[in-house]
């Protein structure tokens, strides 16, 4: 409660940080700003003519099937990796002055998610253009997108936690960046992103082993993705389940993050 | 807490980690385990104390007694080992200025930038906009990049943002050294009115004089203990004693340290000594009243030099002398036997021979001694430069060259009631 109230007196910090990572990152680039839209663009090209050209997914709309999930997972991604160096990166303030240490994270979460809300202009767009994917018998529901912002607010919660825990160890223990890039490719590929729910579900019939499925949704990016899935690819409102399973993970890494950084970020200054 | 403290330091102590080699990576830590290894340093035993609210201290000790780091608990940079800090109240620290300064970014950007580390918001800063500005005396630059800046405008930018953050409590180390003198009064004089505004004050300094004008309470910290507290005005004259008979150590032990090196570097002795060497000084030495070897002393003591000589040929109507010169070239006094008008005598055998000299009214510094025998005609026998080193420190903060003895009298009334009550406390003590 303290620490919310001290946040919330911070957050003129905050806001400054934000800022200064969006205007800072492309600067000097000659598109600047508009490589935000740009690369995950560029990256849905690539990863679609592999997929549905050359592996001839059967997947209809392939590149939207793709880039509803990929975009989400970008963001949480770069929380993680880039997360993890937020507070090393800042060690000449945590050095010298004192501000609550969550900020650091906090920031760095904070301005991957307005990119990624950038991204969604960029989907919506997509959408509009090239059309949806409803299940057969049914129609894009508008009032779906309503579900939006509260899976958009339960990535957030989930990535924070996790950009806490990374980048209270990594000041510790300077090996986790580059470990994580690894994990994080890991990852990606136990999400349901570049393939759709449904195979792992098949997969797991086939071997007779469908009461494991269980275990596949313990990843909280699995709930989250298939909840954007649900929301931009077939305009459908996602499950309930879905949802407390997604809310439930992504509040219990927050609170185990931010209770290992609370315990950390005491020798922060120490140890830098 | 108590009712109206802001502080509580209670039992706090602090040890760090030297590490030898220190390795962060995964591969030093699990190959080189013998590297991680690590001395532990105690820089706080057990230190507590309490300030009031609207009250200023001052931390004062030698380097490395453990200040900084009291001052660094406060701000919650770091965290102690044991004990608890208790504090009410917005902190504003000017530890380190300037503190998230992007080169890149126009002075009015970072002031929003650097005053929102300090917890404003984007409101309360454009409230203390004008104020700041104002205060830093930049408004012509301010539109400029930050790295266009000199280091002093820089500075003054920097110590404008934290001292308009309106603190309650506001911790400072060894800051008024900022700018050029104009801008240290103007540092000086803005504290002095936060103080009269009731913010609660804790001071790390070097500088004596600036934590008496400003604070009500020294704490004297020693080896990571309070060794004093009281009044500055108590507290300092005992740190500076303390400090004279430290130098004193330090002093004996350069002075070893130099005859060992002199003894290599004969060649360049011999620049600083010339005559016939009729007769040779071998040993020249300062002393107490009370006849013990020193080179460090207070303002107005008195003491001897000594000297030894060995006597090679006779010399006739021999003239003794020697000099004193401040460390930077200044000729403070000399004078010999001839210009003494001392009766005139021959040197025939090795001997020694001592100056008492009384009360010596230099301000502190460091003092080279020149110690010489002549012919009557003034010819060198043995001239010795710089043969021996003098140290004067003062409690008292009165500057120049040599403190002149003197009284002060005020005529009128004042001065009359004055006198009276001299007199009383005179009769009082009879």
């Amino acid at each position: 409660m303290k620490t919310l109230k001290e946040l919330y007196a911070y957050r003129q910090m905050i806001f400054s940080l934000v800022k200064k990572e969006l205007r800072g990152r492309y600067k000097g680039s000659a598109l600047g700003f508009l490589w935000t839209f740009i690369n995950p663009l560029l990256q849905m090209a690539v990863y679609g003519l592999v997929f549905s050209f050359l592996l001839g997914s059967d997947i209809p709309k392939y590149y939207l099937h793709l880039f509803v999930a990929l975009v989400p997972w970008l963001f949480f991604s770069a929380s993680l990796t880039g997360g993890s160096v937020s507070v090393i990166a800042s060690k000449d303030m945590v050095k010298k002055i004192y501000f609550p240490r969550e900020i650091m994270p906090i920031s760095y979460v904070t301005s991957a998610f307005v990119n990624m809300a950038l991204c969604f202009l960029v989907i919506f767009a997509v959408m509009l253009l090239g059309g949806t994917v409803p299940p057969e018998g049914e129609q894009f529901q508008i009032t779906s997108l309503l579900y939006l912002p509260i899976i958009m607010l339960v990535e957030y919660v989930l990535a924070l936690g996790g950009a806490l825990l990374t980048s209270a160890l990594t000041v510790y223990f300077r090996d986790l960046e580059h470990i994580l890039g690894i994990l994080t490719m890991a990852w990606m590929y136990l999400t349901p992103i570049l393939y759709s729910v449904d195979l792992v579900k098949n997969q797991l019939i086939a071997h007779g082993m469908e009461h494991l499925y269980w275990l596949y949704c313990l990843n909280p990016m699995t709930p989250i993705t298939i909840a954007f899935r649900d929301i931009m690819y077939y305009g459908q409102a996602p499950h309930l389940n879905t949802l407390v399973n997604a809310a439930v993970l992504g509040l219990v890494f927050l609170v185990f993050g931010y209770a290992v950084f609370r315990k950390l970020q005491k020798g922060f200054a120490e140890e830098l | 807490m108590e009712q109206g403290y802001v502080i509580e330091v209670k039992d706090v102590t602090k040890k760090f980690k030297v590490y030898y080699d220190k390795g962060s990576q995964l591969k030093e830590r699990l190959l080189f385990r013998s590297r991680n290894r690590y001395e532990e340093r105690w820089v706080l035993n057990g230190i507590s104390f309490k300030v009031k609210q609207g009250e200023a201290i001052g931390l004062v000790g030698h380097n490395g007694c453990g200040k900084s780091t009291t001052l660094k608990l406060l701000t919650k940079i770091i965290y102690p080992d044991s004990g608890t800090i208790e504090m009410k109240g917005r902190v504003s620290s000017l530890l380190e200025l300037g503190a998230g300064f992007h080169p890149d970014m126009s002075g009015r950007e970072n002031i929003y930038t650097n005053a929102s580390i300090f917890g404003l918001t984007k409101k309360e800063i454009d409230e203390r906009m004008e104020d700041i500005i104002a205060f830093s005396e930049l408004e012509e630059f301010l539109d400029n990049p930050v790295r266009t800046y000199s280091s002093g405008m820089y500075m003054r930018l920097a110590f404008s943002v934290a001292i308009n953050v309106d603190a309650d409590i506001l911790l400072i180390d060894e800051i008024l050294a900022v700018g050029d003198a104009n801008f240290q009064a103007k540092c000086f004089d803005k504290l002095m009115e936060i103080k009269k505004q009731g913010t609660t004050i804790v001071i790390v300094s070097h500088a004596l004089n600036q934590i008496e004008q400003i604070c009500d309470r020294s704490i004297w910290i020693q080896d990571g203990k309070i060794l004093a507290e009281g009044s500055p005005r108590d507290v300092h004259p005992q740190y500076l004693e303390f400090m004279g008979a430290l130098r004193q150590e330090v002093a004996d032990k350069e002075k070893g340290r130099q005859e060992a090196k002199e003894k290599v570097q004969e060649s360049e002795k011999e620049r600083k000594r010339w005559g016939n060497r009729f007769a040779e000084i071998t040993e020249v030495t300062l002393k107490n009243e009370s006849g013990e070897p020193q080179s460090v002393f207070s303002t107005g003591e008195s003491f001897w030099i000594e000297l030894k000589y060995t006597v090679h040929q006779t010399v006739e109507d021999a003239v003794f002398g020697f000099g004193i010169f401040r460390n930077d070239g200044v000729q403070c006094y000399g004078t010999n036997t001839r210009i003494d008008q001392t009766p005139e005598f021959d040197l025939t055998e090795s001997g020694s021979a001592r100056y008492h000299l009384e009360h010596i009214n230099f301000l502190p510094g460091k003092y080279l001694i020149d110690v010489t025998i002549e012919l009557g005609d003034g010819i060198p026998v043995d001239y010795y430069r710089e043969v021996a080193t003098l140290e004067v420190y003062s409690v008292v903060r009165d500057a120049g060259v040599a403190r002149i003895p003197h009284q002060w009298e005020f005529l009128g009334n004042t001065w009359e009631g004055k006198e009276d009550s001299g007199n009383d406390r005179d009769n009082a003590a009879n």
